[in-house]
């Protein structure tokens, strides 16, 4: 039984880096996409809203079979209260930040119409410490010693760097027009 | 004050104001004591517009050389009501600023450029914000927020000639001011009249003239042919239609006209009427506030297609331009957009001939420059 929990956790926690990394990435296309066409937009905005979702359903139960499990000593605190494990408090500390962090995420995107846009932005840049938060805590977690494992976390990293990296470069015309404007006198 | 009656303050100010008619003399012609009602119920900043931000206008600063201790007057009648600071707007660097600073008033000074006179950009401006137009999801006589979540605390601005007029209507009651104008646009007002005229003027008027008696009044020109009736949101009539036509709602209707905030433009009968639209919405193209899609990129595009159309109106070009203009109105921020393209569509209509012209090969004011 033991055994099955542990494997589940890792299984599991493999898998919600993976999807949390597909919806970073589909998040940071989404917002800097220079010009939508067609139903494209729609199809991404629905994967990145329903495997954000989906990936939840992965991380509960990684967080669940990684408490319940025996081989390694973690608390129910530890489910929602960062470094308060027994074992490795700072990596599996930096998973349950991450987990804290992803829950004000998904609430206020539940309740997005009913509060201000500008708070759940807000609250949604916050998706830029978790998810590198959430590969640090995998990646220096690895406990299997699966050289596939550690290499799937590490692309990861990658792919959501680059996808970052070219956020950061992609220009709006309409931001660029923006600033410009904004040069101008107007005060 | 020389005058013997009792000045009217207060609730009775708003009853006589009520009973006056008077509406803001920016352009909007928004009820006035409808606007002060709302705002006494709260501690409300007041500002007092004399930027003559539209195209021509010059009647607020005229209010402010020849009438500052009457506009001061009133100004303090509604700070009465308000109960908060008043400020005087102005564009920066302009004589109106200069001589509202040496009343030694709270002068607001504004960017001489078309937008930041609009009502929501001098609230920015006048508490730190840019003086960009705001949109208006609250109304800021109540206050509100701006689109990034800042503060917009309770503010009312009025038009210079309105907040003169709030102080003649104290002083002369509102029956005074109803023997003036028109049954719906009571009371004296102002008109600038202007561009090719022989002396550009600030008309003291009312609503109901005939078109041609304020012309007059500038010494306009018998070679005159159009006038531009309120600037970059206004709209062209040939000066042989409109003339005997009445300076009001009704009157200027058939025109696409209306009092709005006054202004009697004569166009320059030397030049292609056509390279003038071209210029004034070259001009608009330029004047955007970069915060809304139609404004920053329509109002440029309709500038370019127009200017391709009366180069070489072809059907193709006129589709163009005409898609451009469906588009425009209704989806700014503020009115901005829509007024340009009200002109645009009102200068297709009134230039037609115009165009066939330049459709033909010919400008015949091209020929009337080299003759």
């Amino acid at each position: 039984m033991n055994e099955i929990l542990w494997y589940t956790s890792r299984a599991t926690g493999i898998v919600s880096i993976v999807l949390l990394t597909y919806v970073v990435v589909a998040g940071v296309i989404i917002s800097g996409r220079r010009r939508p066409h067609g139903a494209s937009p729609t199809i991404l905005m629905a994967l990145h809203r329903w495997i954000a979702l989906g990936m939840s359903v992965f991380l509960l139960l990684h967080i669940t079979t990684a408490i319940a499990e025996t081989y390694v000593n973690i608390n129910w605190i530890s489910f929602v209260v960062p470094f308060t494990s027994g074992y490795a408090p700072f990596q599996v500390g930096l998973g349950t930040l991450a987990f804290d962090l992803m829950i004000a995420v998904l609430v206020t995107s539940y309740l997005r119409h009913r509060i201000p846009e500008r708070r759940w932005k807000g609250v949604h840049w916050l998706a830029y410490g978790l998810w590198p938060i959430a590969v640090i805590h995998g990646f220096t977690l690895g406990t299997s010693n699966e050289w596939v494992l550690r290499l799937i976390t590490l692309a990861c990293g990658v792919v959501g760097l680059l996808a970052i990296a070219w956020r950061i470069n992609a220009r709006h015309h309409d931001r660029r027009r923006r600033d410009v404007i904004l040069e101008q006198e107007w005060s | 004050m020389t005058s013997t009656s009792p000045q009217l303050t207060g609730v009775r100010l708003l009853d006589a104001l009520d009973a006056s008619g008077l509406t803001g003399r920016g352009g909007a012609a928004f009820p006035s004591a409808v606007k002060l009602r709302a705002m006494t119920k709260r501690h409300t900043a007041v500002i007092v517009n004399a930027c003559d931000g539209e195209l021509g206008a010059v009647k607020d600063g005229w209010v402010v050389a020849n009438h500052l201790d009457e506009l001061l007057h009133g100004a303090d009648l509604v700070r009465g009501l308000a109960r908060g600071a008043v400020t005087f707007a102005a564009h920066r660097g302009s004589g109106t600023e200069r001589r509202l600073r040496s009343a030694g008033v709270d002068v607001l000074d504004a960017p001489s450029r078309y937008v930041s006179s609009e009502e929501s950009s001098l609230i920015s401006l006048s508490q730190g914000g840019l003086a960009r137009p705001m949109t208006k999801r609250s109304l800021y006589i109540q206050g509100g927020r701006d689109s990034t979540g800042r503060r917009i605390a309770p503010t009312i601005v009025l038009n210079a000639e309105t907040v003169w007029r709030i102080a003649q209507i104290a002083e002369r009651g509102p029956e005074w001011f109803r023997r003036f104008g028109t049954a719906s646009e009571p009371g004296p007002r102002l008109a600038s009249v202007g561009g090719y005229v022989g002396r550009p003027v600030v008309v003291e008027t009312q609503a109901g003239v005939p078109v041609g008696e304020l012309l007059a009044a500038a010494r306009t020109p018998a070679d005159a042919e159009y006038v531009l009736v309120n600037g970059l949101g206004g709209a062209f009539a040939s000066i042989a239609g409109v003339s005997s036509a009445a300076w009001s709602r009704e009157g200027l209707a058939p025109f696409g006209g209306r009092l709005g905030p006054g202004i009697i433009d004569v166009v320059d009968p030397r030049r292609c009427p056509l390279d003038m639209v071209t210029e004034l919405l070259a001009y608009a193209a330029g004047e955007s506030a970069g915060q809304c899609g139609p404004c920053m990129f329509g109002v440029p595009e309709l500038s370019g297609l127009w200017q391709q159309y009366v180069r070489t109106p072809s059907a193709r070009h006129r589709r163009a331009l005409d898609i451009n203009l469906g588009l425009l109105p209704g989806r700014g921020g503020c009115k901005f957009p829509d007024g340009v393209a009200g002109l645009a569509v009102n200068a297709l209509a009134v230039f037609a001939d115009h165009i066939t012209e330049h459709a033909a090969g010919r400008c015949r004011y091209a020929a009337r420059r080299t003759a």
